[in-house]
């Protein structure tokens, strides 16, 4: 019975880095280290999806081909998102990275945002700038 | 033509310890469903899917597609696809209010036995799902686990039903894991020390069933458990149970950790479901056998814990707020909000104790005499310059507010003078009816904060000659003024426990006082004299530390390259789902032996050569993968997002 259930292979993998708009994971656990395997070393798995038909301006679909990927270790380890913690029985909101000012680049979508575009309609001989959802899930308002 | 090439790379660091803080890479599949399911021949099987109930995946597509090599092929969707073959016999709703969606598939045959998966957004995403199924001529087929979906940091609550035999055995749940089963709770007192605190197994009404329930849920709590009767594996039965925990942005968790300063007071904030704000509320305290009771809101009051708890509804919050107040070591532990219905909302707090100095200070026990004016004072300190402050009297029930008097003059002063910082509570002519528990507390926003509690003694006693002696020091003496007691309602009392000493011995004169201030200054000299000395001779004793004797070999080259791969383990928060972009396709491209040496050189060396090698590889590699997949595509269930197909 205890073969039959989908165990996680590796049980103590931990995410490191889930970049959603570069799309890029960092996870690490400890392995045994190959010189001295009584030892263990932390071992770390990049993935990377390169996404080869993104446009230059994910907001523009009128934007060419995105050649070139930059994927840089200290921009995606920033931790920008405030999180709160304790000092002194009060509780205060804290941000853990400094250059959390500079805007990102991003390869991809990120699903919980609405990303939307003009693009001209020819409808009865006028054209019109309509403007179009480019992620129509993420673009509800409830 | 969409193509996606991912690559693996591999980074070999010297050992960190891993924190349990970093999500377990569990966490990151927020779609969750049975991982088998049982059907019979010519039967129907129903499959339940959830998924965290966030905008995007509310609306977003959801679909039921079969596994076939690396692909997965749609066999039902929400976009009102379905498959040749499964016409009139599979279906799949969504119910995006109770974050699940049903596949039902009908006329099982054995074809249909096999690997799908159940998801959201596009096929292959990785948004879905594993799920068997196996179709069997029967009659019996096993009962498939029963799903609970929980949001982190909330409260699960599992019931196990079984037969009468039930009844007197011990019951337990326990964990799976690799190596067996691991005993969670059981009816002996058994807790496991992950769960401490936060878990409670009861009997239920019914003889045989019982129930269990979990607060402050964790990525760990995920897994498979097994709840039963007897013993794991050798005697009684047991049910599965399948947890899987899920995160929703942006939703505000109540505090699993309380800190309390010893002596001072704690507030517990308690959050019910709108439906039951009439039920019966209680708190407890988390014992190995039970949770014991020590406030409700039908007005019961521990008797260990008379006069030091209050707990206050708020019923448009939907919150009840329990505040304990002199805080001892022993107050230390897991403390429970119940309600008696919806057994989702109870929650639990640990609470702490720390040494420290409680921010209301006064005198905790005042006698006085039956008649004579009392004065109960408290005074606070400068960071609750702006709260409201009030004093209550307390009962069991609640805490009534009585008015008193706030030293501080009102006025348009931002400074905190570090005098007149008091609240006295004035009693002109004390009786037997106002003895008890008086509160001094102060409220900011709405919220409830610190308090100090006071007992208050009324002794039957005569007048006049006695009043000297027995009256307490901050009951003003009626021979200092020589007037009418009733006139001094409000008294002028800084620093409230010198002023009083000094007030009652007036009648000695100023010799006292001379002696008194002689004495603090002649102590004052010889410590200030001793502290000197002891400084002068630490600053002798103690080394010069220089700089250069700690290793400091900074150099800017070590910047760039520390920056790149020293970064230590901080983990980014988690968002939800990722999104590909392009069409429904991957290929997947194992990078090959000898250019993954020759990556991983050339990482050695420098970045520069790192980036070229991977350049060089990503050109020779986008060669050699431009065969069209379209065999594997599921292009005819919906167009791949194109441009114009948007209106």
């Amino acid at each position: 019975v205890l073969a039959g259930y989908p165990w996680d292979s590796e049980d103590e993998e931990a995410v490191l880095v889930n970049n959603k708009c570069q799309c890029v994971t960092v996870t690490s656990k400890l392995v045994p280290s190959k010189e001295n395997p009584e030892e263990e070393v932390v071992e770390r798995n990049i993935r990377i999806l390169v996404p080869l038909q993104a446009r230059e301006n994910i907001s523009d679909p009128l934007s060419p081909l995105r050649t070139t990927f930059v994927y840089r270790m200290t921009e995606l380890c920033r931790k920008c998102n405030p999180v709160e913690i304790e000092l002194g029985g009060e509780i205060h909101q804290v941000q853990q990275s400094t250059s959390c000012d500079v805007p990102e680049t991003c390869y991809t979508y990120n699903r919980d945002k609405c990303y939307s575009s003009t693009f001209p309609f020819l409808y009865q001989g006028e054209t019109r700038s309509i403007q179009a959802a480019l992620t129509p899930a993420s673009c509800y308002v409830d | 033509m969409t193509l996606v090439v991912s690559i693996l790379l591999l980074a070999l660091l010297p050992a960190q310890s891993a924190s349990s803080r970093y999500l377990p890479k569990s966490a990151s599949n927020p779609v969750f469903g049975p991982w088998q399911v049982y059907g019979l021949l010519n039967g129907s099987v129903t499959i339940t899917c959830f998924y965290p109930p966030t905008s995007v995946n509310r609306h977003d597509r959801k679909y039921w597609c079969r596994e076939s090599g690396s692909s997965c092929r749609t066999v039902v969707s929400t976009s009102g696809y379905v498959a040749a073959g499964y016409q009139g016999r599979a279906s799949i709703t969504d119910y995006p209010e109770s974050k699940h969606f049903q596949i039902t598939i009908s006329g099982l045959t054995e074809a249909d036995a096999g690997s799908y998966q159940c998801g959201i957004g596009i096929n292959g995403r990785g948004l879905s799902h594993k799920v068997s199924l196996d179709v069997s001529e029967g009659p019996h087929i096993p009962e498939g686990a029963e799903l609970f979906y929980v949001e982190l940091h909330s409260t699960v609550s599992m019931t196990c039903s079984f037969g009468k035999e039930a009844a007197n055995e011990r019951k337990f749940l326990c964990k799976l894991d690799k190596s067996g089963c691991r005993n969670i709770i059981d009816t002996y007192g058994n807790v496991d020390e992950d769960y401490t605190g936060r878990i409670l197994l009861s009997n239920e009404d019914t003889p045989g069933s019982f129930s269990i329930m979990i607060t402050q849920m964790g990525w760990q709590d995920s897994g498979f458990y097994l709840c039963g009767y007897g013993a794991y594996g050798e005697s009684g039965e047991t049910k599965e149970l399948d947890v899987h925990v899920y995160e929703r942005t942006n939703v505000p968790q109540g505090k699993p950790t309380i800190i309390g300063i010893k002596g001072s007071s704690a507030t517990f904030e308690c959050h019910y479901a709108p439906l039951r704000s009439s039920s019966l509320k209680y708190w407890c305290k988390w014992r190995e056998k039970g949770c014991s009771r020590i406030i409700d809101s039908s007005g019961f009051v521990s008797p260990l814990y008379e006069g030091r708890v209050t707990m206050v509804n708020n019923p448009e919050n939907k919150t009840f707020t329990v505040i304990l107040n002199q805080l001892k070591d022993s107050d230390k532990g897991y403390y429970w909000c119940m309600t008696e219905e919806e057994k989702e909302q109870q929650s639990s707090t640990e609470l702490k104790i720390i040494e420290g100095e409680p921010g209301l200070q006064g005198q905790k026990d005042v006698e006085a005499q039956v008649g004579s004016p009392v004065d109960l004072t408290c005074s606070y300190p400068c960071k609750y310059y702006s709260y409201q402050k009030y004093w209550c009297k307390w009962s069991s029930t609640n805490c009534t507010p009585v008015p008193a008097s706030d030293q501080r003059q009102p006025g348009p002063d931002v400074t905190c003078d570090r005098d007149n910082r008091t609240i006295i509570l004035s009693f002109d002519s004390v009786t037997k009816a106002d003895q008890g528990w008086y509160w001094c507390g102060v409220t900011h926003n709405g919220l409830l904060g610190e308090t100090m509690a006071v007992y208050l003694a009324v002794a039957e006693g005569q007048s006049d000659g006695h009043n000297l002696e027995i009256e307490k020091v901050d009951a003003p003496s009626p021979a200092e003024t020589g007037g009418n007691p009733q006139g001094r309602a409000f008294s002028d009392a800084g620093v409230q426990s010198a002023a009083g000493s000094e007030s009652s011995d007036q009648s000695q004169g100023s010799s006292t006082l001379v002696l008194s201030l002689s004495l603090t200054g002649a102590v004052l000299l010889v410590l200030v004299t001793a502290f000197a000395i002891f400084k002068y001779r630490q600053l002798k004793r103690s080394d010069l530390v220089s700089v250069g004797s700690y290793r400091t070999n900074i150099s800017m080259s070590d910047f760039e390259s520390v920056k790149g791969y020293g970064a230590s383990n901080n983990a980014c928060v988690k968002e939800n789902e990722e999104t590909q972009m392009g069409g429904d396709e991957f290929i997947t491209t194992e990078v090959t032996p000898e250019s993954a040496a020759e990556t991983k050189k050339a990482k050695r060396s420098s970045k520069e050569d790192a980036d070229l090698a991977y350049s060089t590889y990503l050109l020779t590699s986008g060669t050699s993968t431009q065969g069209d997949p379209k065999e594997h595509s599921t292009a005819p269930e919906v167009p791949p997002p194109t441009w114009q197909g948007q209106i």
